[in-house]
């Protein structure tokens, strides 16, 4: 005979024997209705504040933020260069501006 | 009204139909996601988009099996939803406690089934608290056919498995509740 692995879960399973079926009350269909009604009201253009869309829509301002600043530091950096750049060359010819005293 | 006329006036939009419909399934459309939700508001909840998807979708409805198993499919997936839904809040609580509150359950922390006798209620509370921690499928098959009381090929059928499939998914199930239930009475000793 085989030996029952699970004795715990069977008696358990015994406390929900007969188990009844739960009614809804009368008025199910009625607050169906009034939520149908209300959905297609609602179908129209609405923010979306669902955590996925609020953090998605965050993760998106960041990464735009950190790819504005990264431009904007490689920017100045150009720039720097092109200056020190104009600057040897005016010194390599004497062109520097001093002053007379 | 046979099934295939009542199909036919819902894909009209005719509204004694649905209310028809909705009359004669609400009860066993509210146990089914009560069972798996353990949570009386959630059910109510998902039984309602139950009924609104049944509405809008039977026009794609395509009669490959009865109505009443397309009306538990959805009403089962809808249930998982809102369990995955309640979970990612949960995870998202634990990440961000100051921004997504703490959801109170409308029921205890144990789950008092209101279609279990008085007597039974304590043991059938520490049964739906080792099942709501069983993974998913195991969670609904178990429901389905050892809750529920429906028979392997319904249940097969609104899970879209075969039945050994569904028969190993039980069995697992079991085992690992076998284990919950020890873990648990150990504790409480």
């Amino acid at each position: 005979m085989k030996k029952n692995t699970t004795p715990l879960v069977d008696e358990h399973l015994q406390t929900i024997d007969g188990l009844q079926e739960v009614a809804t009350d009368e008025f199910f269909y009625t607050r169906l209705k009034a939520r149908m009604e209300r959905n297609k009201n609602e179908q129209g253009w609405s923010f979306p504040l669902k955590p996925v869309w609020v953090i998605g829509t965050l993760v998106l301002l960041l990464t735009v933020n950190g790819f504005i600043l990264s431009q904007q530091v490689t920017t100045k950096k150009v720039k720097t260069t092109e200056t020190s750049s104009l600057q040897k060359f005016a010194e390599s010819y004497d062109q520097t501006i001093s002053s007379a005293y | 009204m046979s099934e295939k006329e009542l199909i036919q006036q819902l894909r009209q939009g005719n509204e004694p139909a649905f209310r028809w419909l909705v009359e004669n399934y609400r009860n066993r459309v509210f146990s089914t996601v009560l069972n798996i939700l353990q949570d009386s508001k959630e059910a109510e909840d998902a039984a309602q988009e139950t009924f609104i998807q049944v509405f809008e979708s039977v026009s794609s409805f395509k009669e490959e099996s009865s109505l009443s198993t397309w009306i538990y499919r959805i009403a089962t997936r809808k249930a998982l939803d809102k369990i995955r839904r309640r979970k990612t809040r949960q995870k998202l609580h634990k990440l961000l406690p100051w921004w997504m509150p703490d959801e109170k359950r409308s029921t205890d922390e144990n789950f008092q089934h209101p279609g279990i006798v008085a007597e039974n209620k304590e043991k059938a509370a520490v049964l739906f608290k080792a099942i709501e921690s069983l993974p998913e499928k195991q969670k609904l098959a178990f429901t389905l056919i050892k809750v529920q009381g429906m028979n392997y090929e319904e249940a097969c059928e609104i899970m879209q498995q075969n039945v050994k499939a569904v028969e190993s998914l039980i069995s697992r199930a079991k085992v690992n509740l076998q284990k919950q239930l020890e873990d648990y009475y150990k504790t409480i000793k």
